[in-house]
């Protein structure tokens, strides 16, 4: 488990990250906090010539409120998220994700950009990111761009990253109001594992916490890239939440799911657990918004 | 009453491996080491047409590269523990691979890093066979076969009919019959197996640093070089980190012995978690149990039948012994009058077989206690009634089994009660209820297991009729220097079993000296005595016994030196603190200092005939042992028994089968305590690695003989955060055959814990009339059996 040889080098701003991603004579791979770069290295499963370290360019670790959104840097470590007044304010769901990705340890390595572009299928900040809708902001020697991240997500571990671009920023859209509500479940073997299903959601009632005015419910891990739910959707807006609804509204679910068997459970398994565990998130995000946390 | 043995003392390493000061085999350091990386076959079965290493070669750096040809003209094969003469083994494929991650070629050079990109470039010409993975499969006549010119993938396939099997069934009211699974899992350190060898062209030494647990180590390396035994220097100062049974790197101490000589460097092989995962050969016992058992009424189980297949993988080394050792204990805790066993060792195309904790008794374990729960389901009646009616009562020993060997002691009522009153096991029947009221299954797990402790290896002889072995006996050296203090030396590594402790603790005891002040190293293999390693529960029986007895003869030593000195005799002296005193002037005493003067520098005081020096040695006999299985394999196997019951509750998220252990507890009986800390950590930390085989560890092969789990990723071990809060009970029957009436304890939580979780989940299930006896009991698995025939559609509903 030694790596295959490599160059590496660390620049100390955007510019020279792009100016060297823009040499397509050499195979450039940004390494941010490395927590899964890294061991593919050592197996030899991802061989880059050159690893261009992004986490010593300080316009990319800002977490940064505007009106409308949180634009957190590519290079926030994942534990800063976790631990950020702000984020813990204005993206509750983000909040209640992250204490499940993967361990303190690796948190404190990890960044928010880097596991959006890692794009693996059961990564709790993808699923996060497809559920509140957020925007990448990308950067190359040619300029900005800007790209929603369902857009983004090509297909398992594959992304419309060029080789040339490094991701900046994420912008995630507020959602905290007073009739606001998130869930977040998962499933693993052991605690801290990667997901082997997840289902988040985040839904706001009417003023009197009575009907689902709006709700985005996703699931991650049950298909190559995460899948918003949009029969289970449909069939809940205007409704009360009651179980019984949510019961029958997640029966749809299952059916955009195209999982694969793997050791841990089976394709069915995953089919048959999705269902359950979003039942479970918007349950949860119901009673989330229905409980007085927001009397303060 | 003692002054140090069962008292609660820290540990003497503790404070060295706390503060990062162990000495780890990756920490040797020799001037011009050189590293090896392996080639691994990509396939299961194929014939090797060439190996092409001209471009590894050509890469600066690299010193060489060996195929398995070159080491197979140059070294023997490894010796079969089984009678299987035609199955032969080198180090490395020769002609042909056996399974998947089997090594083909190794690299040796100035760096690890291109060592690996050395491997790379060797060009191995693969031509593909024909294989077999599941071992039922290849007991037909027409599979593949792994070993041709053995002519059957069937290495060991032996009958034993112990008592009157066939009269017990008959007169028998009832008889069922159901399969057990046990799952290829093993011990995993952190630590995996490492060597550095190097040979000394001056000396003609072969010095050899390895992270080693393993009997005949030495032998094993001399035989397999075809070298004198004395010129292998076998260093046991170096730390193991973590074993249990796995760390035996036979084959890796060959290739880089091999290499070490050929080239006259150090050479130094570590594997990394791939190398270790897929072609260590450490993988443990794969099993399926055919079980019958013959039972009465009123519980009363007069008669089992147990068909043992196990999946030795493509070697024939030590794993398949492991059907031998539950002999000693194939009865389990119980009263049985007769037993079949039919032991069956088979050969598929994955992974070789190493000895793991408990040589083979844990999955036997779960296997009767399977049959136990599943009698009292059959008769309606209570779990724990039927094991209470079944134990060895306290005054029935020594309780001999039919397969011959006795159980020394035990009080195992007194220890179920002790058990069921720290587990409030009368009111967990409510708390299953509360758990099930919130839609979750839960279940109840009560078992009472053994651990057959300090053996005499007779289960090879029992296995392979040309195998003589009666004993296993273990040696220390205690010396006192001429300033007063001791040293104790010991032939052995230790992988995390607290050895100095135990030596020091009991040479303390005997001789009045605190063990702080006591120092235990390690020899060599060339320096060392009679010994057998740590396996089998053995060293606070025998390496205990023989501190015990070597530090009794310095005892006698130093008093009759006392003796002359103080003009009495031995049998009026007292040991007090730090010497000795006559008994009845008490003011009249002598130092341990003033005699190690004395024996050391002044003859004139010494008494006529005794030489000089204050050293002894003490080899410790395996107690019951030393008689040859009979015709019909009935022999004493182990001299002490340790007792346990395990009683938890789990509860099951039936939608996504994922099992949590809200309540553990295991009241155990290992004789006498020896150090407090060290047993707690033993029984501990050996149910959280039964909960790892019960619930998540298995290396799974698919169809096409890969494996699936060859990382941490994939082969899961419980961290902390699965592993409950387990609450302890102990109590203490000593064995009447060891010097402190200690018995075994480094295998007995590994020993009780698949069973009480398999036997929870499967009281758990009961309400939905399902059973699962197939281990690990994963959560996708159980989850998909659970759901049954709700499949997508009617779950989608119309």
């Amino acid at each position: 488990m030694k790596s295959a040889p490599f160059e590496y080098v660390r620049p100390q701003n955007l510019h020279d990250v792009c100016q060297l991603l823009s040499d397509s004579a050499i195979d450039s791979r940004v390494i941010a906090g490395g927590q899964t770069l890294v061991p593919l290295m050592a197996m030899r499963l991802a061989r880059p010539e050159r690893l261009v370290d992004i986490t010593h360019v300080d316009e990319l670790a800002d977490i940064v409120e505007t009106e409308d959104t949180i634009r957190i840097g590519a290079c926030v470590r994942q534990r800063s998220a976790e631990r950020s007044p702000v984020i813990h304010q204005h993206l509750p769901l983000l909040s209640k994700a992250l204490p499940n990705v993967g361990h303190q340890q690796t948190r404190n390595r990890g960044t928010i950009g880097g596991s959006i572009c890692n794009a693996d299928p059961t990564a709790e900040i993808v699923l996060t990111a497809v559920t509140l809708g957020a925007t990448l902001n990308l950067q190359s020697i040619n300029g900005p761009r800007s790209v929603c991240v369902t857009d983004f997500l090509v297909d398992a571990m594959e992304t419309s990253i060029a080789d040339n671009e490094c991701l900046v920023s994420i912008d995630f859209p507020k959602t905290r109001t007073k009739n606001s509500g998130c869930g977040f479940v998962e499933v693993n073997a052991r605690a801290s594992d990667y997901a082997i299903v997840a289902a988040a959601v985040s839904l706001t009632l009417d003023e009197r916490h009575e009907k689902c005015t709006h709700i985005s419910a996703c699931i991650g891990g049950a298909s190559s890239v995460p899948v918003m739910t949009a029969e289970t959707q449909n069939s809940l807006l205007g409704s009360e939440l009651t179980d019984q609804e949510i019961e029958a509204a997640v029966s749809h679910a299952a059916r955009q799911l195209t999982p694969m068997d793997d050791v841990h459970a089976s394709g069915m398994y995953r089919k048959r657990v999705a269902a359950e565990l979003l039942a479970r998130a918007i349950r949860e995000a119901r009673d989330d918004c229905r409980s007085d946390r927001h009397a303060h | 009453m003692t002054h140090y043995v069962s008292k609660k003392r820290r540990p003497k390493e503790d404070g060295r491996f706390i503060t990062g000061r162990g000495k780890f085999v990756a920490d040797i350091k020799r001037p011009g080491m050189t590293h090896v990386a392996m080639v691994q076959s990509p396939v299961p079965s194929a014939r090797l047409k060439s190996i092409d290493t001209s471009r590894a070669l050509a890469l600066p750096g690299v010193l060489d590269v060996i195929t398995g040809e070159e080491l197979a003209a140059h070294t023997r094969p490894h010796q079969n523990a089984l009678d299987t003469p035609e199955v032969v083994v080198y180090p490395m494929a020769v002609d042909r691979v056996r399974f998947a991650g089997e090594w083909v070629a190794a690299v040796v050079a100035t760096s690890r890093h291109i060592a690996e990109d050395a491997a790379e470039l060797v060009d191995v010409d693969y031509e593909l066979t024909d294989f077999v993975v599941d071992p039922e499969q290849a007991m037909l006549s027409h599979a593949p076969l792994v070993h041709e010119a053995h002519g059957s993938n069937i290495l060991l396939s032996r009958e034993f009919v112990w008592g009157p099997v066939d009269d017990d069934a008959k007169r028998s009211e009832h008889k069922i019959g159901f399969r057990v699974r046990w799952g290829r899992n093993a011990t995993v350190p952190i630590e995996t197996f490492g060597v550095v060898a190097q040979w000394d062209e001056g000396s003609g030494i072969l010095d050899i640093w390895a992270s080693i647990q393993m009997p005949s180590y030495a032998e094993s390396i001399a035989a397999m070089l075809d070298i004198p035994l004395n010129t292998v220097r076998a260093h046991y100062d170096v730390d193991v980190g973590g074993s249990y049974g796995v760390k035996r790197g036979l084959k890796h101490t060959i290739v880089a012995a091999y290499l070490s000589r050929k080239h006259g460097v150090p050479v130094r092989y570590i594997e990394d978690r791939l190398e270790n995962m897929t072609g260590g050969e450490m993988h443990g016992p794969d099993r399926i149990f055919d079980m019958t058992v013959a039972f009465d009424d009123d519980g009363t189980i007069n008669s089992l039948g147990i068909v043992a297949i196990d999946d030795a993988g493509a070697n024939s080394s030590r794993g398949p012994l492991q059907l031998g050792k539950p002999v000693s204990a194939i009865c389990g805790p119980y009263r049985i009058n007769s037993v079949y066993y039919h032991a069956i060792s088979v050969a598929t195309n994955k992974s070789g077989q190493s000895a793991v904790r408990g040589f083979g008794q844990s999955p036997t374990n779960v296997a009767i206690e399977a049959c136990v729960d599943r009698v009292a389901r059959f008769l309606n009646l209570d779990r724990l009634e039927v094991r209470r009616r079944n134990l060895v009562k306290k005054d029935e020993f020594p309780w001999r089994i039919p397969s011959g060997s006795s159980y020394d002691s035990g009080d195992y009522l007194a220890v179920v009660e002790k058990a069921v009153s720290l587990s409030e096991l009368g009111t967990m029947g409510a708390r299953v209820e509360q758990a099930r009221s919130q839609g979750l299954l839960s279940g109840i797990g009560v078992v009472t297991t053994l651990e057959p402790g300090g053996g005499n290896s007779s289960f090879e002889p029992l296995l392979n009729p040309k195998n003589t072995t009666t004993t296993w006996p273990e040696s220390c050296v205690v010396k006192m220097d001429r300033t007063g203090l001791i040293t104790a030396m010991i032939t052995t590594s230790t992988s995390g079993q607290g050895h100095q402790t135990l030596v020091a603790t009991i040479i303390g005891e005997e001789l009045r000296v605190d063990p702080d002040s006591i120092r235990v190293v390690h020899l060599d293999t060339l320096t060392g005595m009679p010994g057998n390693t740590p396996v089998a529960s053995r060293m606070a029986i025998m390496l205990g016994g023989a501190a015990s007895g070597a530090a009794g003869k310095l005892k006698t030593r130093l008093a009759t030196i006392a003796a002359h000195a103080l003009d009495t005799s031995p049998d009026q002296l007292e040991l007090i603190e730090g010497g000795f005193r006559v008994a009845v002037t008490p003011a009249k005493s002598i130092t341990f200092a003033e005699l190690a003067i004395i024996a050391h520098r002044e003859d004139h005081r010494m008494p006529a005939n005794l030489e000089p020096g204050l050293q002894e040695t003490f080899v410790m006999q395996v107690p019951t042992g030393g008689e040859l299985p009979t015709p019909d394999g009935v022999v004493q196997m182990y001299p002490c028994y340790s007792f346990a019951c395990h009683i938890c509750r789990v509860e099951i998220d039936p939608a996504t089968g994922k099992t949590h252990i809200p309540e553990y507890v295991i009241a155990h009986d290992c004789g006498t305590v020896i150090n407090p800390d060290i047993v707690r950590g033993m029984v501990i930390g050996g149910a959280a690695h039964g909960i790892g085989a019960a619930l998540y560890e298995k290396f799974e092969y698919n169809e096409d003989g890969q494996l699936l789990t060859g990382s941490f990723a994939d082969y899961l071990i419980p961290s902390a955060l699965e592993i409950p809060d387990i609450k302890l009970d102990e109590h203490c029957t000593p064995s009447p055959h060891t010097s402190h009436g200690q018995k075994g304890v480094g295998e007995g939580g590994y020993l009780g814990a698949p069973a009480a979780i398999a036997c929870a989940v499967n009281d758990a299930l009961v309400p939905l009339g399902l059973e699962r006896w197939e281990l690990p009991l994963r959560m996708g698995e159980l989850a998909d059996q659970i759901a049954g025939g709700q499949t997508l559609g009617n779950l989608l509903g119309p």
